[in-house]
């Protein structure tokens, strides 16, 4: 790897954080648009499934760019096999909310016999999906619904950019919390319940079906959360590039991250101008990025320290195709 | 949901044989007396907490947000038959006579 990005520090290699930590099966990397967390994604699903692993790499980006990485339109066609152990999905969180929603009125058509839903409801069902909530809280659920079906080995989840995970990590907590509190509320309804058949030396009462949907509810949620913040099940890794605005921003949310106790792997540096070029006769231009860049790259290892896990380099064309993906797993994995 | 069973006890004891027959009539006294208002009071302490959880769960309703609307709906399919009558309840308006009954 150094000779590919010139620089001769001592990296602790990516690789070998994934032989010494089997366990780690939720593999993410997050970090700003557009800094290539998406070719990671790609190239670390290459890399796992050519070692033999079952491998899903999954994005619930609305603009996800898998298709385009992988080179074959994949959008809400359920995992699409790319290659030997290799998976791809982009979840259709918009067609995943309208089955939701066609799922609820069939549910209250069947158990009430009727032919139509209420007006009022079915205004409710209609208004409910537009909230901004909705759409995170969709695409989170479909997450559970992959992740438990537990089809692979790996799961590599091309992150939604960070303020949204962030969004949701806060969600989670908030929601947690809130459902064990009516999960008392109904839990005392029931104490009711229960003292009338008493009294009245009735049978049983029938079982909460609410309950129980409030005990499933919590435990999707803290499934989603989970897949996010378990420390032994989790690789996190940021992406970050030799440039002030992202190392500032990288680091603000890697201690935002740490506050929801989403362990960090490490960090990941992308797009380095190779060194060798400034050998040759370069023009003034390329030189002085090339200096700045040296400049950036020394501020995060400063930063980041013993974090950097590895340094790729810009190449000379964007990744998209298997051969290019290859190329980036070999500069990322050392082949 | 369970307001309906507040109507009268269980049917199935009319067999119409002279003591069963005493018995069934005397339980029924027995329960008017002593434990129709505790169930009563219970029952209606029931509908008021389910109120209140679809006031919690489904309170965009009367633009009231609470719960995430993706998992309330979840919950949507249970509450259908109530929902009149909890808006009903919700909003309606509330005056002195309230107080007294």
């Amino acid at each position: 790897m150094a000779e590919a990005t010139g620089t001769d520090e001592k990296l602790t290699s990516l690789a070998e954080e994934f032989e010494q930590h089997p366990e780690r099966r939720y593999v993410m990397f997050g970090g700003k648009g557009g800094l290539g967390k998406t070719t990671f994604s790609a190239a670390t699903a290459f890399w796992l499934s050519n070692k033999g692993h079952k491998v899903l790499v999954f994005s619930v980006d609305p603009q996800a760019s898998l298709s385009d990485i992988f080179e074959k339109d994949i959008f809400g066609k359920g995992p699409v096999k790319i290659a030997e152990n290799l998976f791809a999905q982009e979840i259709d969180a918009d067609q995943h909310i309208k089955e939701y929603q066609d799922e609820i009125r069939q549910k209250i058509l069947d158990m009430y016999g009727m032919d139509e839903v209420p007006e009022e409801i079915e205004d409710y069902i209609t208004a409910a999906s537009a909230e901004p909530a909705m759409e995170e809280s969709a695409i989170f659920d479909s997450v559970v619904d992959i992740v438990n079906r537990g089809d692979y080995d790996y799961y590599i989840y091309d992150l939604v950019p960070l303020g949204h995970a962030l969004y949701y990590l806060s969600m989670a907590k908030v929601y947690d919390e809130w459902i064990t509190k009516i999960t008392r509320l109904r839990e005392e309804m029931r104490e009711q319940e229960e003292f009338v058949a008493r009294v009245r030396r009735e049978e049983e009462v029938e079982e909460d079906q609410i309950l129980g949907e409030l005990h499933d509810i919590r435990d999707r949620i803290r499934t989603a959360s989970g897949i996010l913040t378990d420390r032994e099940k989790t690789a996190f890794f940021f992406v970050v590039t030799p440039e002030e605005m992202i190392i500032v921003d990288t680091r603000k949310a890697a201690e935002l991250f740490a506050k929801f106790d989403v362990p960090i792997g490490g960090y990941v540096v992308n797009r380095v101008l190779p060194e060798e070029l400034l050998t040759e006769d370069v023009p003034g231009y390329l030189k002085k990025r090339i200096e700045t860049q040296r400049k950036y790259l020394q501020k995060i290892r400063d930063t980041f320290g013993q974090d950097i896990l590895a340094q790729i380099p810009e190449m000379e064309r964007d990744v998209t195709g298997m051969p290019m993906i290859e190329r980036v797993a070999e500069r990322m994995y050392g082949g | 949901m369970s307001e309906d069973r507040e109507q009268q006890p269980a049917p199935e004891e009319e067999q119409p044989r002279g003591l069963k027959r005493f018995m069934g009539r005397f339980k029924q006294v027995t329960y008017g007396m002593a434990s129709h208002d505790m169930t009563r009071y219970a029952l209606r302490t029931r509908a008021s907490m389910e109120h209140l959880f679809i006031l919690v769960t489904m309170g965009d309703m009367l633009g009231v947000p609470i719960l995430p609307p993706y998992y309330s709906m979840r919950l949507l399919p249970y509450v259908v038959p109530q929902v009149a009558t909890w808006k009903r309840r919700m909003l309606r308006e509330k005056d002195v006579t309230d107080a007294l009954f």
